[in-house]
């Protein structure tokens, strides 16, 4: 008996017809951009939530990523793969959004905040490396998601988070030490 | 030495693995989407309404520039003009404009004036108000050509007006 196959939805809608989606809603097709909203939220909500470690605060960051995005869906001229910008619009608003809420002091000294200590939301979807990655110190988290899992290179994550290149490495290896530690526990 | 190497090499490869095996999706506890549309719609009239405003920006100032002269006009005016019941011409001008603008709200379905934004609504007032005053002056005096040119001018504006305003290729704004 043949095994089932899970479709990822990016995958069963093919190019031709989510350019057509892209198009339309450039023109202020709001029906072609509730399509692309259906294709990805679902994985801008996944990075949201992993890299804010906050289930109500990553629903409204996705939110703000699809409003955000109706507005400059005209920017978007082919040159990469819609998803991969996409995911950088998305990743750029939610540092933004991290970074308006930390207070003065936050800011002036980068003062770390500690992720969710102990109430790490349960969904069905979130793994057991999730629930760890909740739990990493803010700046080793947001490398982690963004190097580990989105797959940005070092010297973009250092960009985007106003660190040196050396930090964001640095960084890297911290998360995957607390990782490997906090697995084998 | 070589033990714990091992052993974090072997924590590193199952980290790995865990890694690769991460969801690539997740599903919010609560619907997303109504808040999104509610956004994007109100945007979406912001932005329509704003472009209007650029649209209706030059006809305001034409208006104020009419209301300007006219009332320049009347003031200053060296000699009374003099009471003329000969008025046929600037009827049938009012006739034909009056005319001319049934049959093109009847063309974009009767539309409702007062649904129109408050901007829009002032400038169609402005220039239903000029129109007024010139056919109040020119009962004065029909046979002044300039203030029939006035007339003529600011009906063809409001025509234009209601144009732009339901034609359809602005509604899709």
């Amino acid at each position: 008996m043949n095994k089932l196959k899970i479709i990822d939805a990016n995958e069963a809608v093919g190019p031709d017809l989510e350019s057509q989606w892209i198009t339309r809603a450039q023109q202020g097709d709001q029906q072609a951009f509730h399509r692309l909203y259906e294709n990805y939220h679902r994985r801008i909500y996944a990075l949201c939530w992993r890299m804010m470690a906050d289930k109500d605060s990553a629903e409204d960051v996705c939110q703000e990523v699809f409003v955000q995005l109706w507005q400059k869906i005209s920017n978007f001229r082919g040159e990469s793969k819609f998803s991969t910008w996409l995911h950088s619009v998305a990743s750029n608003i939610v540092l933004g959004h991290i970074r308006k809420n930390k207070t003065w002091l936050q800011r002036m000294f980068s003062i770390e905040e500690q992720a969710v200590a102990d109430t790490v939301v349960e969904m069905p979807e979130c793994s057991n490396l999730d629930k760890k990655i909740q739990k990493l110190p803010e700046r080793a988290r947001l490398v982690f998601v963004l190097f580990a899992i989105e797959g940005y290179r070092h010297e973009e994550i250092a960009n985007m988070l106003g660190m040196a290149v050396g930090t964001s490495k640095a960084q890297y290896h911290r998360a995957r030490a607390l990782l490997r530690e906090s697995l084998s526990e | 030495m070589k033990e714990s190497t091992v052993e974090n090499k072997k924590a590193d490869d199952s980290l790995q693995a865990e890694i690769a095996q991460l969801p690539k999706a997740m599903t919010p506890a609560r619907d997303l989407w109504p808040g999104i549309e509610q956004a994007i719609s109100r945007n979406a009239v912001t932005s329509a309404q704003r472009s209007a405003r650029n649209i209706f920006m030059p006809t305001a100032w034409a208006a104020s520039v009419v209301a300007a002269v006219l009332l320049t006009w009347l003031t200053l005016s060296p000699e009374p003009a003099t009471k003329n019941p000969a008025i046929a011409l600037v009827a049938a001008m009012q006739q034909d404009f009056q005319q001319q603008k049934h049959s093109m709200l009847v063309n974009f379905g009767t539309p409702d004036i007062k649904q129109l934004p408050i901007a829009m609504q002032t400038e169609l007032i402005k220039l239903n108000s000029a129109q007024k005053t010139i056919s109040n002056a020119l009962a004065e005096d029909p046979n002044n050509s300039d203030l029939l040119n006035l007339l003529r001018w600011t009906q063809q504006q409001e025509l234009d007006l209601l144009k732009q305003l339901y034609s359809p290729q602005w509604q899709n704004i």
